[in-house]
């Protein structure tokens, strides 16, 4: 009997599966997308980590594979152990200690470019650094063949060069000062590999006689999920413990990362169970009314039920049955629905992420079948309570909408609109502020509840008007729409759904805007090149001879810290930067550059093993010294090295002293001469201390290289290429010495305060300099609310001032090539032609694809899904009541026909009728959805962490808003116009004989 | 003993502005084993009536009884005790008494399902209404006549002592009516149901043993064995019969003259 009434009504029961299980499916994806998208936010953190903090490095003197299984023990997300095995050497010729490493698979991960890998016990191979050890004997001062016995010789059997720093093999242990296309320099203590029977054949001496046992355990990036960040969490604080227990030692930097990923987490978890939230919302509306009609679509039968006296139960039972079956059957169909549109969704938009459905998942798609439930219950509720004669009424009673709802939801909304204006930016993983994101769906529903009130009134007022002209249609038409109860179901589903598409659509489009707009300004150009660390020259001159057009390519060093600092070449920064005048109070981009530049000043480069200062002076008292003293920049060490070059006494003199060793073969640079007086007795200073000032000339600085002295230009007999207490003039550079504080005078290669292109207010606090000093002040040339490479407050200098200011290189400078759009393979390979070392290249996308996989874009980008699903859904549903409506007033239509209404006429009803409440519903949703978006649209997540720095446009697409309303009404149309054909064909004037439906 | 009981039965539809009395004072007795014949011009109140007694409607004023049980003070789970167990109801409109996608077999079994099932008595019923031979159709396939025929089975599947039928005959050719009625008259006198029947169709009130006329809400007038009696009131009003409306048109003032067995109106002119 069951199924046979549900062939009976086959089309509408077969509408009431499908608009219940699309919620149920919508419903689900969301857990399922939240939870892929989980996964993406744990990966994509865990690949921005370095390698050091993409797992454990787990060290022992024990038994490591009895530790490492219980310490993994359960988790599958890992690859599998890399053990190894390590000591340190006392490279006897040399007098340094180098690792002696063993580590499983380790040529894998070298580039022999001599000899081979080490296969026998006493092999072992070696760095460039040795590469002269090549096929020669090795000894060790703590390594002998046995105790009491001699010095093991090893074997030099191949010269290695590390491919990578960054291959997580090595654990990010920096073991390795020279990588693959970079120039090594200097001889260091970078490791030998040997095979793992070299440990049996050899035996330590000394203070450590042991080999450390270790295993890398990495987080494999292909397996690890979403839900395995709380057992990571839970392994990295176990490691801490371990390591206060045991023996073992459990090294990682996951502690940042795990911050960072459940941050990550969090935003992503509010907006998404809002948007879920909703979704089950709309679908609680949509099955409610969909359920509703199918339960009054067996009114009579409920009715004859009741007439042939069965009892409360059965009835029930009888009136819930199909929608009941309908809704049981949906659920899996659902869910398995939800699973596919998941599956496809995550395979478009998160690729490579694998599928897994939550618990959550099915739970999400009960609640949303929850409505249909509550509608059939209510529905049957009330046609099993109402007296049954009414079922026979010729005229239905009207019913008034009650105002309860409508006050309740206008009062949601108004405290939510209310939270949202006075919270700011949606981004406290709390939830607490949810309500206000709620409010683009409330907002839109509210407007539908005025909207549903409204529309019969106006059409109203338009009967008058139908009496007198427009013919039958729209006359019938207008009074059907004022009728109102399929008319104010349909307002409200359609406005709602399409108010939230309309705000999903303007947020998402809003969103990618500022996306692209903060990947420009934060990226600095269309590709990014970040290289291996260089001297700053030498990365202008590399970019140089890639770009000899100075139009594709720019140097940049960046410098993080809370004043950032981007360093660059300003002409090819002009080519090839981000620039958006606007901001800049409408400079130009080249006017700014221009501001910035650094004027051609030599340099004086100190390139030796000794200097020379020729130094004439007044006569000294007895008692009286003066400490000569030069400020060189090495570039290899951070911060001044001062170094002593004279100790003046007597008159005239010609002082000689070492530079520091490194100047030997680096490019040192003299930055500032000092001087200060010694009272070579401890007699009192003379009372009047400003007559203590003694004028100090240097005449001549020469340094010797490979034996040979030479003169070098510093620029003593020329003022303006020094400054500070003295002056430089025929006789030389004259230093002022005074007995009150420490004499100097600096070469005036840059001024006092760097002229710069600023954002936000740096104030007084320094860039922090190529070296991290934060010795540099600046001035603001050019301010401005955004500029290229800086995420916050921050300045723009040039490269050549930020050298001639530095001391050294700071370790978290990254060093970058920033090329025009379509350059980067070619200037990439031109840079590794010289020797770069290329670490990535970043384009524009990737960074906006790097924003839209945080968590509240990947939300969004649900909630755009889900909401145009619903209005899809909407529509068909209101298409749907409308046919419904008509179909049964088809006895109405016939008896129209039959007294000689048109066909034509009653086509034109059919389809105004439609239409006016279509039109209705999407441009009361549209309005909405508009409204929703000015007051909602700069209140809702859309970064991880909200950029400072550029302001965002927040600016909305007209043509997807346009794509969806044509596609509504396109869809609207052709409905309504396939819709009133159907029931125009049904309507028979022979169905007067039959009953009234 | 009677089967059916109304005591001053009052009711009164409320539409938005009006208020409409379709009964007013009606006091009916049906006799177990009856068959009675509801007559009257449309809107006079018969099938309100016939609503009352199935216990549909719940009285403005007034009581009604079934089978001793007074409806009024039943509540909900006993009234469809009485209706599963007592009444039978045949609706005006064939189609609404059944559902269209169930076969003849499961409609009649349909109306079994308040009380336990009786497959044969199903049989039995689609082969007396000559429906035997197509009792596996759907309902909603049948003719007209099949269906109200199919109807009066329904009405008649749980054995009821008082079988409610709102025209029964109206879509029936005449062959077909007097095939209902006398199925009617069967089931009284075979197993006692009493019937309570809504007609305009002479042939029915003729084949049923008294008809009541319900005249502006009232019970104008009864008949018996061929003779049609007013019926005094409550108030002891009598509703002059529209045949002798002529003698005595409706707002025409009347002097009654007492005799020894009743009174006689004589028309007062001027």
């Amino acid at each position: 009997m069951i199924l046979r009434g549900l062939w009976e009504r086959r089309t509408l029961s077969l509408i009431v599966l499908i608009i219940a299980i699309i919620p149920v499916a919508s419903a689900a994806v969301g857990p399922i997308y939240a939870a892929a998208s989980r996964t993406t936010v744990v990966r994509e953190v865990l690949r921005a980590a370095p390698a050091e903090a993409r797992g454990w490095r787990y060290t022992t003197s024990g038994d490591v594979g009895a530790g490492v299984a219980a310490f993994t023990r359960g988790v599958d997300f890992l690859h599998p152990p890399v053990y190894g095995i390590e000591t340190q050497g006392l490279l006897a010729a040399e007098d340094m200690n180098i690792p002696l490493i063993w580590q499983e698979g380790q040529c894998a991960h070298l580039r022999m470019i001599e000899g081979r890998c080490p296969q026998a016990p006493l092999e072992v191979i070696v760095s460039e650094a040795f590469g002269d050890k090549m096929g020669k004997k090795v000894t060790f001062a703590n390594i002998v063949t046995e105790l009491g016995g001699a010095a093991a010789e090893l074997t030099v059997v191949g010269v290695y060069r590390p491919i990578s720093h960054g291959d997580p093999f090595w654990f990010g242990r920096g073991m390795f000062t020279t990588v693959e296309g970079a120039k090594g320099d200097q001889r260091r203590a970078e490791p030998f590999f040997v095979t793992r029977e070299t440990s049996s054949a050899i035996t330590l001496v000394g203070s450590k006689r042991n080999w450390t046992n270790y295993a890398i355990l990495g987080i494999d990036l292909a397996k690890v999920e979403g839900e395995d960040l709380e057992t990571i969490a839970a392994m990295q604080a176990g490691a801490v413990a371990l390591g206060r227990q045991t023996q073992a030692a459990v090294f990682s930097r996951l502690d940042d990362v795990i911050k960072t990923m459940r941050a990550q987490a969090g935003t992503l978890s509010v907006p998404t169970y809002v948007v879920i939230g909703q979704l089950v919302a709309l679908a609680w509306l949509l099955l409610f009314q969909t359920v509703g009609d199918l339960v009054r679509a067996r009114s009579q039968e409920i009715a004859l039920a009741r007439l042939r006296g069965h009892s409360l139960a059965r009835v029930w039972r009888f009136a819930l049955t199909e929608p009941l079956l309908l809704l049981a059957l949906a659920f899996p169909l659902g869910l398995l629905a939800g699973r596919a549109a998941a599956d496809l969704m995550i395979g478009a938009l998160l690729p490579g992420v694998p599928l897994t459905v939550p618990a959550t998942a099915p739970l999400a798609g009960a609640a949303a079948l929850a409505g249909g439930l509550v509608a059939a219950v209510a529905s049957a509720w009330r046609t099993a309570r109402r007296p049954v004669t009414e079922e026979w009424r010729r005229t239905p009673r009207r019913t008034r909408p009650g105002w309860v709802i409508d006050a309740v939801v206008l009062a949601l909304v108004g405290l939510g609109l209310v939270e949202l204006l006075t919270a700011g930016v949606i981004s406290d993983a709390s939830g607490q502020r949810a309500g206000a994101l709620a409010v683009p769906a409330l907002l839109a529903l509210a407007l539908a509840l005025l909207a549903r009130r409204l529309l019969p009134a106006l059409v109203r007022a338009f009967f008058g008007l139908t009496r007198r002209r427009g013919g039958l249609g729209a006359f019938l038409a207008l009074r059907q729409v004022a009728r109102g109860t399929v008319t104010a179901g349909s307002i409200v589903i359609l406005a709602t759904a399409f108010g939230l598409a309309t705000f999903a659509v303007c947020a998402w489009t809003a969103t990618i805007g500022n996306y692209a707009e903060t990947a420009r300004f934060h990226l600095g150009a269309p590709s990014v090149i970040e290289v291996t660390p260089v001297r700053p020259h030498e990365l202008a001159e590399a970019v140089r001879k890639a770009d000899p057009s100075a139009l594709v390519a720019a140097p940049v060093v960046r410098v993080p810290g809370s004043v950032q600092m981007v360093a660059t070449d300003p002409i090819r920064f002009t080519s090839v930067a981000y620039w958006d005048a606007d901001l800049a109070a409408g400079r130009q981009i080249a006017d700014a550059t221009g501001l910035i530049r650094a004027p051609a000043m030599p340099r004086a480069w100190l390139t030796g093993d000794r200097v020379r200062f020729t130094v004439n002076h007044p006569s000294l008292r007895q008692d009286l010294a003066v400490r000569l003293m030069m400020t060189v920049s090495v570039p290899s060490r951070i911060g001044p090295i001062v170094v002593p070059v004279a100790y003046l006494t007597g008159t005239r003199s010609v002082r000689e002293w070492n530079l520091p060793p490194a100047c030997r073969t680096e490019r040192c640079e003299l930055r500032a001469l000092r001087g200060e007086l010694d009272y070579l007795s401890i007699a009192e200073p003379a009372p009047d201390p400003t007559s203590e000032v003694f004028g100090v000339t240097i005449a001549k600085l020469e340094i010797r290289q490979d034996g040979v002295w030479r003169e070098v230009d510093a620029g003593l007999t020329r003022s303006s290429r020094w400054t500070g207490e003295g002056e430089a003039s025929q006789d030389g550079l004259r230093l002022d010495v005074s007995d009150l504080t420490e004499s100097s005078i600096r070469m005036a290669t840059f001024p006092e305060e760097l002229p710069a292109i600023v954002t936000g207010v740096p104030g007084r606090s320094p860039v922090p300099g190529l070296d991290g000093l934060n010795a540099a002040g600046v001035k603001a040339a050019a301010p401005t609310w955004a500029a290229p490479g800086l995420t916050g407050t921050g300045a723009i200098v040039d490269l050549e001032y930020a050298d001639r200011i530095a001391y050294g290189l700071h370790s978290r400078a990254r060093f970058e090539v920033w090329v025009t759009e379509g350059q980067a393979a070619r200037i990439t390979e031109a840079l590794t032609a010289q020797g770069l070392g290329v670490l990535s290249v970043t384009h524009l996308a990737d960074l906006q694809a790097r924003f839209a996989g945080e968590g509240p874009g990947l939300a969004l980008l649900l909630l755009l899904v889900s909401a145009l699903a619903a209005a899809v859904l909407a529509l068909g549903r209101t298409v749907l009541a409308l046919y419904s409506s008509a179909r049964r007033r088809r006895y109405e239509l016939a008896a129209l026909a039959a007294s000689g209404a048109g066909l034509r006429s009653l086509r034109a009803a059919l389809l105004v009728e439609q239409l006016i409440t279509v039109g209705a519903g999407m441009l009361t949703g549209l309005g909405a959805g508009m409204l929703a978006a000015r007051v909602a649209l700069e209140r809702i997540p859309q970064f991880a962490e909200p950029p400072t720095t550029p302001p965002l446009p927040f600016e909305i697409a007209p043509g997807p808003v346009a794509l969806l309303v044509g596609g509504g009404v396109l869809v609207s149309v052709v409905a309504a116009v396939v819709v009133s054909e159907v029931l125009l064909r049904g309507i028979q004037v022979d169905r007067l004989r039959e009953a009234q439906a | 003993m009677s089967i059916a009981r109304c005591e001053g039965v009052v009711q009164i539809y409320r539409a938005q502005d009006v208020e409409v009395v379709a009964l007013r004072d009606v006091d009916l007795v049906v006799d177990e084993g009856e068959t009675v014949a509801l007559l009257g011009p449309s809107g006079a109140g018969k099938t309100t009536l016939l609503w009352l007694l199935a216990g549909l409607l719940r009285p403005s004023a007034g009581r009604v009884w079934i089978n001793g049980s007074d409806l009024g003070s039943l509540d909900q789970r006993k009234l469809d005790r009485v209706r599963a167990a007592n009444l039978g109801v045949v609706l005006q409109n064939p189609g609404r008494n059944l559902i269209p996608y169930l076969t003849a077999a499961q409609n009649v079994a349909f109306a079994q399902r308040g009380l336990r099932r009786d497959r044969r008595r199903v049989g039995d019923l689609l082969d007396r209404v000559g429906l035997g031979d197509i009792r596996d159709s759907p309902a909603g396939r049948m003719s007209g006549g099949e269906q109200q025929r199919l109807a009066v089975a329904v009405a008649l599947a749980n054995r009821p002592r008082l079988l409610l039928a709102d025209e029964p005959t109206s879509q029936l050719d005449g062959e077909s009516g007097r095939a209902v009625v006398e199925l009617i008259r069967q089931a009284a006198e075979q197993e006692g149901t009493t019937a309570v029947v809504v007609t305009h169709d002479k042939a029915v009130s003729d084949g049923l043993s008294r008809t009541v006329t319900i005249r502006d809400g009232r019970v104008g007038s009864e008949g018996r064995r061929g003779e049609n009696l007013v019926v005094v009131g409550r108030e002891g009003a009598v509703q002059v019969p529209p045949e002798y409306h002529h003698l005595l048109p409706p707002g025409s003032r009347a002097r009654i003259e007492p005799l020894a067995d009743g009174v006689v109106l004589r028309r007062v002119e001027g």
